[in-house]
């Protein structure tokens, strides 16, 4: 049987794209976590959504909100509010550290939520962060 | 015997005739020897400490004043020529004797000489000096030694001028270190003697000639 | 001068030296801890130990400056341990496993607990003032900086605070904050 190599080609191309897409990203493994708590689907528009929130503390203060100490632009390094020492950018593409530490996450999230929002977060919210970062 | 208050042989100058080094007298017993040296080693580690290796430096403090106080103690109940009234002299023969050094014409002393004996006074004083304010700075700026509980309520102002006063008697007594090795080392050519080695071994040549 | 005042005199200043040596020479909570166990005070180096457990550098100097435990004394660090929801008005809570073990090298080498001066010089004096102890409030601290204009401090973008070490003591993270090597940025070296 006389096999063209341009069949050949568009089968690996084929090949190497299809693995590709069905190989885990980098935080997919909390998806599924927040997945088994009972959330989802998850979307990183909700999640830029509420990136940008703000939030009244209970008693005084200025207004809270995730922008407050990780800027806007994830990709580029924040400042911490009060001591402003520099945070590492937190989107994967500038940080390939990012999300893959699920204990640093879940530590991270039970502060940050606790201390922006008043509250912890739900894992829906939880999941629609990890898509915003993950998409950037 | 000489008497012990008079120069140790009349004026002896720069033209005397070679003495036979056989005749050697002991002169600084070994209390005053290591007090010298333990002395000058201790300023010495004071002075490169500084503050900024603080433990060191106030270990060198705690450890020149200990040696003084033996030493001011030694000289009431040492040998001869360790004694105070061996050699500290009022200011007008210190003056005069200072006079005979400039005109090459000065006696030759088996303890210390008059200037010697000043020098000795002025340093003793300035170390000691400099060791009290340094306690003091201790315990008013870093509330530590055994002075803090005493200085409890001294003003930050004070603290701070108590660091400018230790600061300033312990480099008015650091300037007398240069002076004081210029002295030796005068005295050692005039009268023909090493002066620094007796100070080690506490020999020197008889007085006799 | 009298033979009895020298003989005083002499007394006094043996009696002098002989107390501070004796002073620096305490040996306190001198048995095994978990935590590093400090140097003696005469060998010791810089004016505070260095921080060396890495947990703590990562988890309690990931916000700020990774302040020596030597800083603090014992008391003060169970009460910032023990408050860490509201950490100056951040949330840093941390699992208790964690945080034990941050509170047991904090205690260890605590401003009390080790022998260099210019550490327990922070526990000499009690903290004034309401809410967590701050080392900024620390009686030792304030004497140490009183001479300091705000302005180069407070006003300054580069340095915003007090609690910002090493902003002008370049040599804070070693444990080194010797005045003779401040340089306040946009101001130069400061020596009071």
């Amino acid at each position: 049987m006389n096999v063209k190599p341009m069949t050949v080609f568009a089968l690996a191309v084929g090949l190497g794209l299809g693995t590709h897409l069905v190989s885990a990203a980098t935080g997919d493994d909390l998806i599924t976590t927040y997945q088994r708590q009972g959330a989802g689907p998850f979307s990183a528009a909700a999640g830029a959504r509420a990136w940008t929130a703000k939030h009244l503390p209970e008693g005084p203060g200025e207004q809270r909100s995730c922008v407050i100490c990780h800027g806007t632009d994830l990709t580029k390094p924040g400042k911490h509010a009060t001591t402003g020492k520099p945070i590492e950018p937190l989107a994967v593409s500038a940080n390939s550290e990012r999300l893959t530490d699920p204990a640093k996450v879940e530590k991270w999230f039970g502060r940050n939520c606790r201390w922006t929002l008043g509250r912890d977060c739900t894992p829906q919210e939880k999941g629609d962060f990890v898509r915003y970062i993950q998409s950037l | 015997m000489s008497n012990p208050n008079e120069p140790a042989s009349g004026h002896q100058g720069p033209h005397a005739t070679a003495i036979p080094s056989t005749d050697r007298v002991r002169v600084w017993d070994p209390v005053v020897r290591f007090f010298h040296w333990a002395l000058g080693a201790a300023v010495l580690i004071a002075f490169l400490t500084e503050d900024e290796l603080l433990g060191p430096h106030t270990w060198a403090g705690y450890i020149a004043l200990t040696l003084i106080g033996a030493r001011l103690l030694w000289g009431l109940i040492g040998p001869r020529h360790a004694r105070w009234w061996d050699f500290v002299r009022g200011p007008r023969v210190t003056l005069a004797y200072l006079g005979d050094v400039l005109r090459g014409r000065a006696a030759r002393y088996l303890g210390h000489n008059p200037a010697g004996a000043a020098m000795v006074i002025a340093l003793l004083a300035g170390v000691t000096a400099t060791a009290l304010t340094g306690m003091a700075v201790l315990g008013a700026g870093e509330f530590a030694g055994p002075l803090a509980p005493y200085l409890q309520g001294v003003s930050a102002t004070t603290a701070h001028d108590l660091a400018e006063v230790h600061e300033f008697i312990a480099n008015a007594t650091l300037f007398l270190i240069p002076l004081h090795l210029l002295g030796v080392v005068l005295a050692s050519l005039q009268h023909r003697e090493n002066l620094i080695r007796g100070m080690i071994d506490g020999y020197k040549r008889g007085a006799s000639q | 001068m009298s033979k009895a005042f020298i003989a005083v005199a002499g007394a006094a200043l043996i009696a002098l030296g002989a107390s501070g040596l004796a002073w620096s020479g305490h040996d306190d909570d001198d048995h095994d801890r978990k935590g590093h166990r400090e140097g003696k005070g005469l060998m010791a180096r810089g004016d505070l130990a260095a921080v060396t457990n890495a947990l703590y550098r990562t988890e309690c100097g990931g916000c700020h400056f990774a302040y020596q435990p030597g800083l603090l004394p014992a008391a003060s660090w169970v009460q910032v341990m023990g408050t860490l929801d509201n950490h100056f008005g951040d949330d840093a809570t941390l699992d208790q496993a964690l945080s034990d073990e941050l509170l047991a090298y904090l205690e260890a080498n605590a401003a009390d607990r080790n022998d260099r001066v210019r550490s327990r010089a922070f526990a000499a004096r009690p903290i004034q003032g309401e809410g967590p102890p701050r080392i900024t409030r620390t009686a030792y601290f304030q004497r140490k900086h009183d001479e300091v204009p705000v302005r180069y401090v407070k006003d300054n973008p580069k340095v915003g605070s007090f609690s910002n070490c090493q902003a002008c003591h370049r040599g804070a993270d070693t444990g080194d904050f010797n005045e003779h090597q401040v340089n306040i940025p946009g101001v130069g070296r400061f020596e009071d």
